[in-house]
């Protein structure tokens, strides 16, 4: 047991170190992970800017949302997205299975899931340790845009949105990945996830805009809560019954999105016959 | 013997380009749909805006079909920028990791020419067809259709803007000499072009203001969109004139201080070892 | 005038160098440590019209690294270099257009095209007379055997063919110097024997002047009448491949084989005893003293055979390897050759 805590964390420390060699790469990353949304507030300000001149100047809101909501609904999905995106995992997984380098998992005693998820632990906290700086930053220039603090229970089941996110999205793309051990190809159906998921998870828009029936479509899938979710917890959108129940959900999907990587490598592995090399 | 003829090369490069994407034709066909499907999902995002809204700013022009006219005209230059120049940017990094660069620095031909131009992404062609169709519905929701003179204009700024937009990419390309592994360049170019999405009157206000004046005068993304975009969809007003000249000064400067950024990276270069 | 002139090349990188650890790795991001590594330090050369010219030495000794400087890849630190009168690393396209560099298991042409679309394109962007071309062209493909796989996508190709063409594609705009890095290293026997006949026939032919690295001694052997052995970063011989035996080797290897089955007990004292099968003996015997140890032996013992012979060129040549420049220097002032082998 002591021998496995002492294997994952030499894996941790040396996936740390090798994110930490370029440098230059690195620095720059942080800070280009908000220039995104600047465009979209400013967008946004002159969409509200126009609407309040069509009401004769009085605050407008769209789907429930006040432009300064819609701030902070932007700064609250960079740290779900932050969270729950895993960039490269399912096409890494792909590419591995394709070149054949998924061999050294079968042959080496470590289980290739739990090395992937580390693997995505140490990036996180790598990331997390540098851009805590800026983040915190940007948010207490921008917390006039904030309602003020949650509830503590609501707080409590945003930080839980976003373990889960983290976890979901992981099993999610993880998933999606192995489907590689049947079709050589994934990145079409990767390029339908990145599609969907940037558009339904509520990166791009906050998802009480959609009327019907997408707003039921995206009720069912489990994309909202890669984003979407988490942000409109803390904006205190969701609550009481809803809220539980939406946790409830999360966790079901989590649940179901394991067993189905789990099945999907015990399978895929069976299947596998050795191709590239 | 004598210089090589940069228009026959080009052609070869067109030429190879087109071979290869046609062996793999299924991979051709797929990225096309991708990337259409992409810009019609962000259409639709925007079609969704303007169910709630009549016009983005308030008396700025920009209704909802000046507006398709204004994405219509980015969807164009970005589908030239990524069909010629994209994905010689980002194999340019590669050549400076694997040291392969070596090679295109032993052709008698202009290094900068070799590696903008030796591939042509033929797939991306498809975003053009969508922005044209775009522009056609646009017009015949609009009871406005601009003059000869502003048609005529339109095409030699699209690409001052696409060359406002390649000189971009080629600086920091070039930088990976000096930087390494490249992926947040790359991540970089897409942040700082993304401001050229929307049309500059957005950036208003005690922020947007100096926003705006930095990505006009200083690095200008916002005036490879704005300037064709408004020559297609307003009509033209003299105080703009200053604008359409600027635009011209600015394409000149960036491909001028992008070509001896380049230059500079070529001197540095290490190479990769055997 | 020489057509390739150097005059004290000299190249050094900065290195980054990493420490071990997490917390080094985080400091890393605020200050680094630099080693500074010297690739080339003063090499000084003069190579003829005609020359076929091997470069020897261990990984890392800065051949590539040369070859490299002299096509005008990197720039160099300091020093002067002039290759055929140009100035290599200024790249004018009058001096690209008179070289060609191929190095070993790197691919320049289009990986998923046939060759002959990338032959092609190496027209157009040399401008090369389509007569002139054609000629060319088919010269070199006949010379290599390799006509019918012009049309194969060059993915579809075995090193040895791709390196073939890798060739062709260098020469097709007629060079007058061609540098090549380890043209035939991961090549099998065949296909390294193939190239090596090529490159014989071919220079003779144009006599055009060569540079090769290569660590296969057959390569150097069949090519090469003058070889320059680099290490760390300078050139410690210039000279020919015989020459390095007389002038680096310590000791030859005597073969004797006794009659009579009468063999003396203490070898050992003649040389270093390399292998004993009676009544065969092999020993490893200073040259100084050969004449002596076949004397004192004739006097007591009968021989039925003798043999004395060079140790094995490879060998002689890793010893040099390991020896530095001060070493070998050191070496020609004494007069006393020691090497780490004859302890």
């Amino acid at each position: 047991m002591y021998a496995r805590a002492l294997t994952w964390w030499t894996i941790l420390r040396i996936c740390l170190e090798e994110r930490l060699v370029y440098r230059g790469d690195f620095a720059l990353g942080t800070l280009m992970r908000f220039l995104p949304i600047v465009t979209q507030i400013f967008l946004w300000a002159a969409v509200f800017a126009a609407v309040r001149a069509g009401e004769g100047g009085s605050d407008a809101t769209i789907a429930g949302y006040h432009y300064q909501d819609f701030v902070a609904y932007y700064l609250l999905t960079m740290v779900s997205r932050a969270f729950s995106s895993m960039p490269g995992l399912a096409s890494g997984i792909a590419r591995q299975i394709r070149e054949g380098e998924i061999k050294k998992y079968l042959i080496q005693p470590i289980d290739m899931i739990s090395f992937m998820l580390l693997s995505r632990v140490a990036h996180k906290l790598v990331y997390y340790g540098v851009a805590l700086g800026p983040f915190a930053l940007v948010f207490f220039l921008l917390r006039s845009y904030f309602p003020g603090w949650p509830e503590p229970e609501i707080f409590l089941a945003f930080v839980a949105s976003l373990i889960m996110s983290f976890l979901l999205g992981f099993f999610l793309e993880a998933t999606i990945g192995m489907i590689g051990f049947w079709f050589l190809e994934v990145s079409s159906l990767l390029f339908v996830y990145m599609l969907f998921s940037f558009f339904f998870s509520g990166h791009m828009f906050p998802l009480d805009m959609l009327p019907q029936p997408w707003s039921t479509v995206v009720m069912l899938i489990p994309l909202q809560y890669l984003a979407y979710f988490p942000a409109a917890v803390f904006l205190g959108k969701i609550t009481g019954d809803a809220l539980v129940f939406g946790l409830l959900v999360q966790l079901g999907w989590l649940i179901a999105m394991i067993v189905a990587c789990r099945l999907a490598y015990h399978f895929g592995t069976r299947r596998y016959s050795g191709y590239g090399g | 013997m004598h210089r090589p003829s940069y228009a026959r090369v080009f052609l070869t490069f067109a030429r190879n380009s087109l071979v290869r994407d046609m062996t793999f034709r299924s991979n051709f066909l797929i990225e096309m749909v991708t990337s259409m499907t992409w810009m019609l999902m962000n259409l639709g995002f925007y079609v969704l805006i303007f169910t709630y809204t009549d016009s983005i700013g308030a008396g700025t022009g920009w209704g909802q079909y000046q507006f398709f006219l204004f994405i219509a005209t980015t969807m164009m230059i970005n589908s030239l920028v990524q069909t010629f120049f994209m994905p010689n940017a980002e194999e340019f990094s590669e050549l400076i990791r694997t040291g392969a660069l070596d090679f295109a620095l032993l052709k008698p031909i202009d290094t900068q020419f070799l590696i903008s131009l030796q591939r042509v992404n033929w797939s991306s062609l498809g975003n053009f067809a969508l922005a044209l169709l775009l522009m056609g519905y646009s017009f015949t929701k609009l009871d406005y259709f601009p003059s000869a003179v502003q048609i005529l204009l339109y095409i030699p700024y699209v690409l001052c803007g696409v060359t406002i937009l390649y000189s971009l990419m080629i600086t920091l390309a070039a930088t990976s000499i000096w930087l390494g592994r490249n992926q947040s360049l790359y991540d970089f170019w897409f942040y700082i072009t993304n401001f050229s999405r929307y049309p500059m009157e957005i950036y208003s206000g005690p922020f947007g203001t100096p926003l705006r004046l930095f990505f006009t005068f200083i690095i200008p993304v916002l005036v490879v969109v704005n300037v064709p975009a408004r020559l297609l969809a307003m009509p033209l007003e003299a105080q703009n004139w200053w604008l359409a000249g600027f635009a011209l000064a600015a394409t000149a400067l960036c491909l001028f201080a992008s070509r001896r950024i380049f230059q500079s990276a070529l001197g540095a270069y290490r190479s990769a070892s055997s | 005038m020489s057509i390739i002139e150097i005059e004290g090349l000299t190249k050094s990188y900065q290195v980054y160098q990493k420490k071990e650890g997490l917390l080094a790795s985080f400091s890393g991001l605020f200050r680094r440590d630099y080693r500074e590594v010297q690739a080339v330090r003063g090499i000084d050369l003069s190579v003829e019209q005609g020359e076929f010219v091997a470069f020897l030495g261990p990984n890392g000794a800065g051949k590539t690294t040369t070859l490299k400087l002299l096509s005008g890849v990197i720039t160099p630190s300091g020093g002067t270099a002039r290759v055929m009168g140009h100035v290599p690393w200024k790249r004018e396209n009058e001096y690209r257009r008179r070289f060609a560099l191929v190095m070993g298991q790197k691919n320049q042409l289009w990986w998923d095209l046939p060759a002959q679309e990338s032959f092609l394109l190496h027209q157009q962007i040399y401008r090369i007379d389509p007569e002139q071309f054609r000629r060319t062209r088919d010269e070199l493909v006949d010379l290599l055997a390799v006509r019918r796989l012009l049309g194969q996508p060059v993915r579809e190709l075995s090193l040895g063919e791709r390196m073939k063409m890798e060739l062709i594609a260098a020469l097709l705009h007629s060079p007058d110097v061609l540098f090549l890095d380890e043209p035939t290293i991961g090549l099998d026997v065949v296909a390294q024997h193939n190239i090596q006949k090529f490159l014989k026939h071919y220079q003779n032919l144009r006599n055009i002047t060569i540079l090769l690295t290569s660590h296969y001694m057959k390569d150097i052997a069949a090519l090469c009448r003058r070889v320059v052995i680099i290490a760390q970063g300078q050139i410690i011989y210039d000279g020919s491949l015989s020459g390095i035996v007389d002038r680096f080797s310590s000791h030859k290897v005597l073969t004797l084989l006794f009659a009579d089955s009468k063999m003396p007990s203490d070898l050992a004292r003649f040389g270093d005893v390399l292998e004993v099968a009676e009544p065969k003996v092999t020993l490893k015997v200073d040259r100084h003293v050969i004449a002596d140890v076949l004397s004192s032996i004739l006097a007591n013992y009968t021989l039925q055979d003798v043999s004395v012979e060079d140790p094995p060129l490879e060998e002689v040549i890793a010893d040099v390897f390991s020896l530095s420049y001060n070493e070998v220097t050191g070496q020609e002032a004494a007069q006393v050759v020691t090497s780490p082998s004859n302890q």
